[in-house]
């Protein structure tokens, strides 16, 4: 990114942590706008929630610093965080208070908060009916909705968010979507750590991908998504070197590794940079050499770039991603 | 005050303030009770008098601050970890360091929401254990013209305000053993195993018991022969060992009251939040 610090609404430079010999980050580097909606992109243990967590305080980095709203924040910064709304993790209340009173009791911290803001919060998140309820009576999906509420609390001037849609279910995903939307819109800033690429895809307006604890990618969804336009074709693999010379005029091509653990086959596909509307026109070149195509795929999706940059695969050191079952 | 006021509605509201407190009155109502109604079956004359020692005032007061006192303490223990660590394994002290409070803050303003909770269920232990008793005198067919003796209600005062200072040090232990745990359970546990463990150590190391948050506690209490030689041979801990002057335990559990809390807020203060 390339915005000034002063449009920035959280910035880091060369945050680092590490939890013993592991390292969770290594030099992370962000870059947040005012007024939009960051998607913060990674697979499991990348570094994302360590990344939250220093965000609000909770933990304290080894090296690197963070700027929110346009000031440093460092140990004892923390009122700096009274324009700041939070969501990490799994939402955590007192399990034998109400709905109400949690957020009652959460409001007694940290900046002050209207007396109505509370009563304001349970009727956005679609919760008025039940605020009287134990919390330890709730669904998943409930306690993510209070969660949001309790985030909201401040009315904050930016919102992190871990994992919003957790336990959401579709309706309330999209009413969430909406929120998040409405609230960039005001010209509050959202960050929201995510791994469902397609619900960052509609939702963000600029987006970071970090992979084994740095950032890997940064910009604005649009920009990212041309850059990452590409045709995929699968074509015999004795036929892989003439496909390459063939599309190579549409643009530059390559063979693509066997995905996983994808045994070595007689068909391989061959990734050709270029727009999807271009789709048939690498077709045409291929029959053109008189090599036929089994599969043609276009696109732009995060998904695609996602992995790229990320691998696929299970990050030295991190949690791991599952492998799912290979014939 | 925000935060105090709180924690107070956050404490009247959980479960474990009515157990602890209705776990104590119960048991003091049962020992009164029983007492009073086996009183007259008792085989000898002394033997009956030393029953109907629970239920004959003024004496009787004294018996029950001391049995409040006794194992008030060791339930102020589990009920200061309880409330500690549940802040670590519910995640709630997460969302108030997110909001941006001061961590030594929220604490200390929890545990002084703690210390108002001990001594509203020492009081209302108390109440119930003289209502008991006066029940169990009718039964027993004592007399309770010692209801208002003027002497001992007048110590009774003090005797409950350095009962209730004495108890807030053995619910901050639990707290700071907690926190240092991070969890309710590991607190509760090795609150419980403290408690024990004191009382165990005080057969071999009476010269340094003595000088233990569970012994001071109680030497702290007797100051006047009354409640105090109750307490001190109540069989908890340190009843065998004891500093004697009551003024310099009262010294002591403050000693161990704000070496509590500071290490808990200290740890609090310094500790990375992952939970």
């Amino acid at each position: 990114m390339t915005a000034s610090p002063s449009t920035l609404a959280l910035a880091t430079r060369g945050l680092r942590k590490r939890y013993g010999a592991r390292v969770a980050l290594d030099g992370l580097d962000l870059s947040v706008p005012t007024g939009v909606v960051y998607g913060f992109l990674g697979p499991n243990g990348a570094g994302k929630t360590t990344t939250m967590r220093l965000l609000t305080g909770l933990l304290h980095p080894d090296a690197g610093s963070i700027e929110l709203l346009g000031r440093p924040f460092a140990r004892g910064d923390r009122r700096r965080l009274f324009e700041v709304g939070a969501l990490i993790e799994s939402p955590s209340f007192y399990p034998y208070l109400s709905g109400r009173s949690n957020l009652r009791e959460l409001a007694a911290t940290g900046g002050p908060v209207p007396r109505t803001r509370v009563d304001e919060l349970l009727e956005l998140v679609g919760l008025r009916d039940r605020a009287k309820d134990k919390v330890s009576g709730y669904s998943l999906g409930m306690k993510q909705r209070l969660g949001i509420a309790a985030a909201l609390l401040s009315d904050p001037t930016l919102l992190l968010l871990d994992e919003p849609a957790n336990g959401l279910d579709p309706a309330g995903i999209v009413a969430m979507r909406e929120t998040l939307r409405h609230l960039a819109s005001t010209g509050k800033t959202v960050f929201v750590s995510s791994h469902l690429l397609g619900e960052v895809q509609v939702l963000a307006d600029v987006v970071g991908i970090i992979a084994s604890g740095r950032l890997v990618r940064e910009g604005s969804l649009e920009t990212l998504l041309a850059s990452e336009a590409v045709v995929r074709v699968r074509v015999p693999r004795a036929d892989s070197e003439a496909a390459i010379a063939a599309v190579t005029p549409i643009g530059p091509a390559a063979a693509m590794p066997p995905a996983g653990n994808e045994p070595v086959g007689a068909e391989l596909w061959l990734r050709v940079q270029a727009t999807p509307d271009r789709a048939s026109e690498v077709n045409r070149a291929l029959a053109g050499a008189g090599i036929f195509a089994s599969a043609l795929e276009s696109g732009s999706d995060l998904e695609n770039l996602f992995l790229e940059l990320t691998g696929g695969e299970p990050l030295p050191g991190s949690e791991g991603t599952f492998q799912g079952i290979r014939p | 005050m925000r935060i105090f006021r709180s924690g107070l509605r956050k404490l009247v509201g959980r479960p474990a303030s009515i157990v602890t407190v209705g776990l104590l009155s119960g048991l003091l109502v049962l020992i009164i009770v029983a007492t009073a109604a086996v009183s007259q079956r008792s085989g000898t004359p002394r033997a009956q008098a030393e029953a109907l020692l629970l239920v004959t005032f003024p004496g009787a007061y004294d018996i029950i601050l001391s049995f409040i006192l006794g194992l008030g303490g060791l339930f102020a223990v589990i009920y200061g970890a309880a409330i500690a660590g549940s802040e670590w394994g519910w995640g709630t002290l997460k969302n108030a360091v997110a909001r941006g409070e001061s961590r030594s803050r929220y604490m200390l303003l929890s545990f002084a929401a703690i210390s108002v909770m001990v001594a509203v269920g020492l009081g209302l232990t108390f109440v119930i254990g003289v209502v008991a008793a006066i029940a169990g005198a009718t039964i027993a067919n004592v007399p309770t013209t010692g209801l208002s003796d003027a002497a001992t209600l007048g110590r009774l005062p003090e005797e409950f305000l350095r009962g209730w200072f004495a108890v807030t040090e053995e619910a901050a232990l639990g707290f700071a053993i907690a926190t240092l745990a991070r969890s309710q359970l590991a607190g509760i546990g090795a609150g419980i195993a403290f408690y024990f463990g004191e009382t165990f150590a005080t057969l071999f190391l009476p010269d340094i018991v003595k000088y233990l948050p569970f012994a001071v506690a109680r030497a702290s209490v007797a100051i006047s022969g009354s409640a105090a030689a109750a307490a001190n041979g109540g069989g908890g801990p340190g009843a065998a060992a004891s500093l004697g002057d009551a003024n310099t335990a009262l010294v002591l559990v403050g000693v161990w009251l704000v070496g509590s809390l500071v290490v808990a807020l200290g740890f609090t203060e310094r500790a990375e939040i992952t939970g």
